[in-house]
């Protein structure tokens, strides 16, 4: 290789499904058959849809309790927040630490770190492109791990049904929180991390040999 | 064949000719991991998919939790555990635990099956292209690892109410869980493409 080029250089474009190079003006993909685009189409409008969907339902999800608790006759309400205080008293502190990350700041930071990506984008910034490009690989890897909070809800409600004694219940901010997690997902997907890589190729100076 | 190949995070071309057994390739300008070749990628995926399948089948028969507080006892089955979340008015949210943890995972198995049974002895099928398209979406919804995390913290929450026991299940799922994880490891766009390709050039 004498001198590094991308493929949209070459006027090229990579197939997202099966890797292959396609001639840029062409739209389908003649091995597997997927529609290629140089770069997902209105990747930057998408995601901020979705960024400030998940945005929106991410309130609800902390308002709203997440389970009941029925024991004997008196029922508890917890939220999100709750559950991690309850741990905490609880004395399982690793455990309320797995659940604060993955309910609290794992949400909050991809939707940080997405409008973030999508801000510098929309500004052309040549600020750092692998750094921002490693921050979107850890968000897209993390974004499941949230679901584990509904998870736990869903566990909880099947195993602990002991009729009148002591019987769970799932909240209506397990659906939102569900929600935030779904819709962030896809938005991380619809996100085209290339984009952050054109300003640097649009100066050329910049570009490393 | 082909060889070069555009990076997914960054768009830079690499060239991946003569890799070796096990050698694992990463873009030398943003780190996206590219491929890892295998020469038996194929027979992995294979044998990785079907035990895969046989402990979810186990997973799915036998109590998954038991819970016993004051000589009452409740047991729990995986498929009880987005059924409760469907009795209790949250339909919405059981369909979703149901795929993340069963469905989609399942699905995502017998079509890796479809697709390694065939290429294993290089023949082309009609729809090992389909399959290859769809496979790579669907296995980023699938949560097991998610879920054996989500079991954990459940029996740290409820140990100081009850007795908590694990049943055969739930080993049949850690084991489900790992098998699965091995399988996904092997799943490789570039080499599986380049292998349909291969088969479809063979064809008679
Ligand atoms: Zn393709
Ligand atoms: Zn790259």
């Amino acid at each position: 290789m004498t001198e590094a080029k991308t493929a949209r250089e070459l006027n090229l474009a990579s197939c997202h499904t099966c890797t292959k190079l396609v001639p840029a003006d062409q739209h389908r993909c003649p091995r597997c058959g997927s529609s290629v685009h140089l770069r997902a189409t209105d990747s930057l409008q998408r995601t901020i849809a979705l960024l400030i969907t998940a945005s929106i339902l991410y309130i609800p999800a902390n308002l709203y309790p997440i389970m009941y608790t029925d024991q004997l006759g008196r029922t508890e309400a917890s939220t999100i927040i709750g559950g991690v205080v309850l741990l905490i008293k609880l004395g399982s502190v690793p455990i309320a630490a797995i659940i604060f990350i993955a309910s609290v700041m794992v949400p909050l930071g991809k939707l940080i770190a997405m409008f973030y990506l999508v801000f510098t984008v929309e500004r052309h910034s040549p600020l750092e492109p692998r750094q921002r490009t490693v921050m979107y690989q850890i968000t897209e890897f993390i974004g499941k791990w949230s679901m584990v909070d509904v998870f736990v809800v869903a566990i909880l409600v099947a195993l602990v049904n002991l009729g009148g004694l002591l019987v769970i219940r799932p909240g209506i901010a397990a659906l939102s929180f569900a929600g935030v997690v779904i819709v962030t997902m896809i938005a991380a997907e619809s996100f085209d991390s290339r984009l952050i890589w054109d300003e640097m190729e649009n100066k050329n100076d910049n570009r490393p040999a | 064949m082909e060889h070069t190949i555009a990076c997914h995070g960054c768009d830079l071309l690499v060239d991946l000719r003569d890799m070796e057994h096990g050698h694992k390739a990463c873009c030398p300008r943003c780190g996206h991991s590219l491929t890892q070749y295998r020469h038996d990628a194929i027979e992995r995926l294979m044998a990785f998919s079907i035990a895969a399948l046989v402990a979810l089948v186990f997973a799915s028969l036998f109590p998954f939790l038991s819970f016993a507080s004051s000589g009452v006892e409740s047991v729990m089955t995986l498929p009880q555990t987005p059924g409760s979340l469907w009795r209790n008015g949250l339909p919405a949210v059981a369909v979703l635990v149901a795929a993340f943890i069963i469905f989609i995972p399942a699905l995502v198995l017998v079509l890796l099956l479809m697709l390694s049974v065939p290429l294993a002895r290089g023949r082309y099928r009609p729809w090992l292209k389909p399959i290859g398209r769809w496979i790579f979406h669907l296995q980023s919804w699938s949560m097991v690892e998610v879920f054996i995390i989500g079991v954990i913290v459940s029996l740290v929450k409820i140990a100081k109410m009850a007795t908590v026991t694990l049943g055969l299940s739930f080993w049949a799922y850690v084991a489900f869980a790992l098998l699965f994880t091995f399988a996904m490891s092997v799943l490789d766009r570039y080499q599986l493409w380049n292998a349909i390709e291969a088969a479809e050039g063979a064809r008679g």
